[in-house]
């Protein structure tokens, strides 16, 4: 506060002085006027009685006095034109980021109660509070999505409502993008600064970013509001079906101590409301643990897992978000294969009926395929080709594919080219940590002839001649495994390792196969295919979701997809609205899962930000937003005096 | 009540009194004629000056027995409560006498405060019941007395003496305490015989006040009070007196610093009523005749009241 008009030295004589003339009125005793009465007997009988009001007569006298020093005070305040330091200074533009991501619904340092956001958001009030009349601020919030809290204004009326908006997000907060807009939201305005407030659990492009603020041309300050890194959070967590014993599940655990000290914590697994294993367990800093609990019913659909510290049951370790883990269990469908054959190889054909618990199996000829009148290489989910000498279609299907021979003519629609022909190859390597080749032996294979093929960066070979690639796997969208020979110019159809192929190849497709696992990342868009929930997508353009409070949304499908946005982590369902199977709906399950949203350390300290990046305390807030602050004052004396005068007519200060 | 006022109390209620040719103007008399007029419907029937008193004497009706004394006029003897009994008897008659009228008018200074508005509405009323008195042939006297002064018309009788009851009111004395006791026990000693004595007064006298009445009646007097009240005075809440002020008895006495608060001004209301009250309930408690007469209720219609209600002169 600073003093435009009289300076304090000038006005404190001044008001001394007239406190002083004041105080000296108050001590003369008031000249009383003579009222003639014609009853004074009754007079003094009823004054005596209020003879006992004499200290509040005493205490009134003093209000009056004291009012009229205040009214002094005031006056020589009203002379000195106080004004705030806020207004003398040079406007600026303040751009204010507040980092929304989900370490900052962690506990802060300060208030063990509030929560790093709460105390963000105090700060970026505080910050508001104290613009000045020419000073304007822009909110943005900092999450997965980047977006204008409050627009640029100067109003803390406007400015503060937009702050009760922001919530938490799950993920990592986008601030290379959170910076870039606050740059140009204040770019080319008088006194432009950025004002980050974060936790500095941040991710290295957030670091990044950060970084290169603090060096740019307009001044960035950062707010830490962190707290306790301590948490210990659910990073997986799945529920699956034995391959064989399909009425049976497992389900994973993965638990990670992110905090800096050994912790102890209990793991608490529900199925269907109802407790499947509890496990106490204590782990080191950093130390990941998965805990597998087998041979579950299947019968039990929703999986539940809880994390709590065996001291504070139901309390929340860190995070609560990454406390708690959801899983479904993936729906029991059986995998479609088709087998394109000329029927000459009835091995392959053998071997895979030999499936047909949990395979649905059908056949294509040749022709069919070339010609495309087979419905079922469509709908297949795997296409095994073995057709011996007839010709490969011209294009693969969309799916899944297995061929054998796949080079026999000079043209053919495989994706995996041919390097060479060779005769009697000789399988002399693979890679037996494949799971395609788990306990299949293939080094006494006698095989006539065989292709050689020409890999890519990516592919898998998982069979080598003399090394050169002759069984190769290439993964994309659809997967493609090329056999370099013709089964019926080979024995291997004769040894067991050709069925144990053939089981390893569906049941690497079942396992890679959507609905697996049917859980999904938090997140503000997430895209799910229908299928790989288990929910038929055919006719089927709206869907009607579910989220864990119960509310509903309609959402748009798009070639079997949908966009889900999904913000708590808990189980949801979806049900179709249209199509055949309308009606028919499924559950997903949506968890935090993120080590880096997770994880509560402050990164900042890592970036060795200069100190002058560090952003000063919270500014007192501006007194007042505009105009001069004498008339301010000169309208509460006379607002006393008003009051002074009524009180006197009332006979309440005299 | 306006700055001026409020400012000036004091002076103001030292002003000098209006004029005295104006108490008993030509207005004044027309409304006493018409006073009469009513009272003679109101005491039609009934024969004039016909008051009872008390006293036994000489009269034709009978009153009582006493024993005989020697001396004592034979004729009065019952001789049949002598034949019968043997024990001699002497009957009393009561004396037929005029009931004599004494209008008594404080003439303190708690009266003649604001202007002396209170003692011109006594002296009005107390004239016009003497004509009302002397037009029905009643002996009507006056005495206008305070703590300092006592001075007394003696009864008169006609009605063409009202003037000199005017004259006396006028040329009255005024001033000194209100002394309600001594004042009447100064009339009582007066008086030659009891009779119909009105007290025109504001009985400010806190302790004194019913205890002359009481006396009149100990001394067989028929006393009637009327009590003149100023309403500004009674309730000082109108009056916009308030704040640091210092009162002073108008009868003298030390001033008294005050602070008058709505509270204080309320509580002296309320008191001042209580007094009324207590002064009216003990008037009526012994058979007084009491009523409270406010200043700006017109003289003549108290007058009627008066009447009406039977208190006096009926």
């Amino acid at each position: 506060m600073s003093f435009a008009g009289l300076s304090l030295s000038q006005l404190l004589p001044l008001m001394g002085a007239g406190a002083g003339v004041i105080t000296l009125l108050y001590l003369l005793r008031m000249r009383r006027r003579e009222i003639v009465v014609p009853f004074a007997e009754l007079w003094e009988r009823v004054t005596r009685e209020s003879e006992s009001r004499r200290l509040w007569r005493k205490l009134r006298r003093l209000l009056s006095w004291l009012l009229q020093l205040v009214v002094l005070a005031l006056i020589g305040l009203a002379l000195g034109d106080p004004r705030p330091e806020v207004w003398l200074r040079d406007p600026y533009t303040l751009a204010i980021v507040v980092d929304r991501s989900a370490s900052m619904g962690g506990p802060a340092e300060a208030e063990s109660e509030s929560t790093r956001l709460q105390l963000a958001l105090r700060r970026a009030e505080e910050e508001i509070r104290a613009l000045g009349p020419a000073d304007k601020a822009v909110v943005i919030a900092a999450g997965a999505e980047v977006g204008v809290a409050s627009p640029l204004s100067g109003d803390p009326a406007t400015l503060v409502p937009g702050l009760l908006t922001i919530a938490p997000m799950p993920g990592e907060a986008d601030l290379p993008r959170a910076l870039a807009l606050a740059g140009h939201a204040v770019a080319d305005r008088e006194g432009a600064r950025i004002l980050v407030i974060t936790d500095g659990a941040v991710d290295p492009a957030g670091a990044d970013a950060l970084a290169t603020c603090v060096e740019g041309d307009v001044p960035c300050a950062v707010a830490r509001v962190g707290g306790s890194s301590e948490n210990v959070a659910i990073t997986a967590f799945a529920a699956r079906r034995y391959p064989y014993v399909r009425d049976k599940i497992e389900v994973l655990t993965e638990i990670h101590n992110l905090g800096d000290e050994a912790a102890t914590i209990v793991l608490d697994v529900e199925a269907d409301g109802v407790s499947v294993g509890r496990r106490e367990m204590t782990l080191a800093s950093g130390e990941v643990r998965r805990e597998v609990l087998g041979d579950l019913d299947a019968a039990r659909a929703r999986f539940v897992a809880r994390l709590s510290r065996p001291e504070t049951p139901g309390e929340p370790v860190g995070l609560p978000e990454d406390d708690e883990a959801y899983a479904v269990v993936p729906p029991l469908s059986p995998l479609d294969i088709t087998l394109v054959s000329d029927g000459s190889n009835l091995f392959t054909e053998a071997a895979l009926l030999t499936l047909d618990d949990h395979i649905r199996l059908s056949a294509a000829t040749p022709e069919s395929a070339r010609l495309g009148t087979s419905t079922e290489l469509a709908e297949a989910d795997v296409v095994i080709f073995d057709v011996g000498d007839e010709l490969l279609p011209d294009t693969l299907p969309d799916t899944h594919v297995v061929i054998f021979d796949p080079w026999r003519h000079e043209t053919s629609p495989c994706p995996i080219a041919k390097k060479d022909d060779i005769a009697r190859p000789f399988l002399t390597e693979q890679d037996l940590k494949h799971p395609v080749l788990d306990h299949v032996v293939l080094k006494d294979v006698n095989i006539g002839r065989g292709t050689l093929f020409q890999t890519e960066p990516g592919d898998q070979v998982l069979v080598r001649s003399l090394g050169a690639p002759i069984m190769v796997m290439r993964e994309g969208a659809h997967t493609v495994v090329a056999i370099g020979f013709d089964p019926r110019q080979s024995d291997f159809p004769m040894r067991m390792a050709y069925p144990v192929l053939l089981d390893n190849l569906v049941r690497y497709f079942e396992q890679g196969r959507a609905g697996f696992v049917a859980s999904l990342p938090l997140g503000l868009r997430r895209e799910v295919q229908l299928p790989r929930i288990g929910l038929n997508p055919e006719g089927v353009t709206r869907v009607e979701m579910e989220d864990p409070s119960g509310a509903t949304s309609e959402r748009p499908v798009e070639n079997g997809r949908v966009f889900v946005r999904a913000l708590v982590p808990g189980f949801y369902s979806l049900r179709s609205l249209d199509g055949p199977l309308a009606g028919a709906s499924v559950e997903l399950a949506v968890n935090q899962a993120d080590v880096h949203a997770s994880d509560l350390h402050d990164r900042l300290g890592e970036l060795q930000l200069p100190e002058a990046a560090a952003a000063d305390e919270p500014p007192d807030p501006a007194p007042l937003g505009e105009g001069p602050l004498w008339t301010l004052v000169m309208l509460a004396v006379a607002a006393l005096i008003a009051l002074e005068w009524a009180a006197y007519h009332r006979r309440v200060t005299v | 009540m306006g700055l001026r006022e409020r400012f000036l109390g004091a002076r103001a209620a030292s002003r000098p009194a209006e004029p005295e040719d104006d108490l008993f103007d030509e207005a004044f008399l027309k409304r006493l004629e018409l006073l009469q007029v009513i009272s003679r419907r109101l005491f039609a029937g009934r024969q004039r000056a016909e008051r009872k008193t008390r006293k036994v004497g000489s009269g034709l009706e009978f009153a009582d027995h006493r024993e005989y004394s020697p001396g004592d006029d034979i004729r009065y003897m019952d001789w049949t409560v002598w034949v019968r009994l043997r024990h001699a008897l002497i009957r009393l008659f009561e004396e037929d006498e005029d009931l004599p009228i004494r209008i008594v008018v404080d003439v303190s200074d708690s009266m003649s405060t604001r202007g002396g508005a209170k003692l011109r509405y006594a002296q009005q009323v107390g004239a016009a019941l003497a004509y009302v008195g002397l037009a029905n042939l009643d002996r009507v006297g006056l005495t206008c007395a305070s703590g300092a002064h006592h001075l007394s018309l003696p009864a008169v009788r006609g009605k063409g003496r009202i003037f000199r009851v005017f004259e006396f009111l006028r040329s009255s004395p005024r001033g000194g305490s209100t002394d309600v006791r001594t004042t009447c026990s100064r009339v009582a000693a007066q008086a030659g015989q009891p009779g119909l004595t009105v007290v025109l007064s504001d009985f400010y006298d806190l302790e004194g006040a019913f205890e002359g009445l009481n006396m009149l009646r100990f001394r067989k007097h028929e006393p009637v009070a009327i009590q003149i009240i100023d309403p500004m005075e009674a309730d000082p809440r109108r009056s916009g007196l308030r704040g640091d002020l210092r009162l002073r008895d108008v009868e003298g006495g030390a001033a008294r610093d005050v602070t008058l608060s709505p509270a204080t001004l309320r509580a002296y209301a309320e008191a001042h009523e209580r007094f009324c009250d207590r002064l009216e309930s003990n008037c009526r408690s012994r058979g007084i005749f009491y009523v409270r007469a406010p200043i700006d209720v017109p003289f003549d219609d108290l007058v009627l009241r008066i009447f009406r209600q039977g208190g006096i002169l009926a």
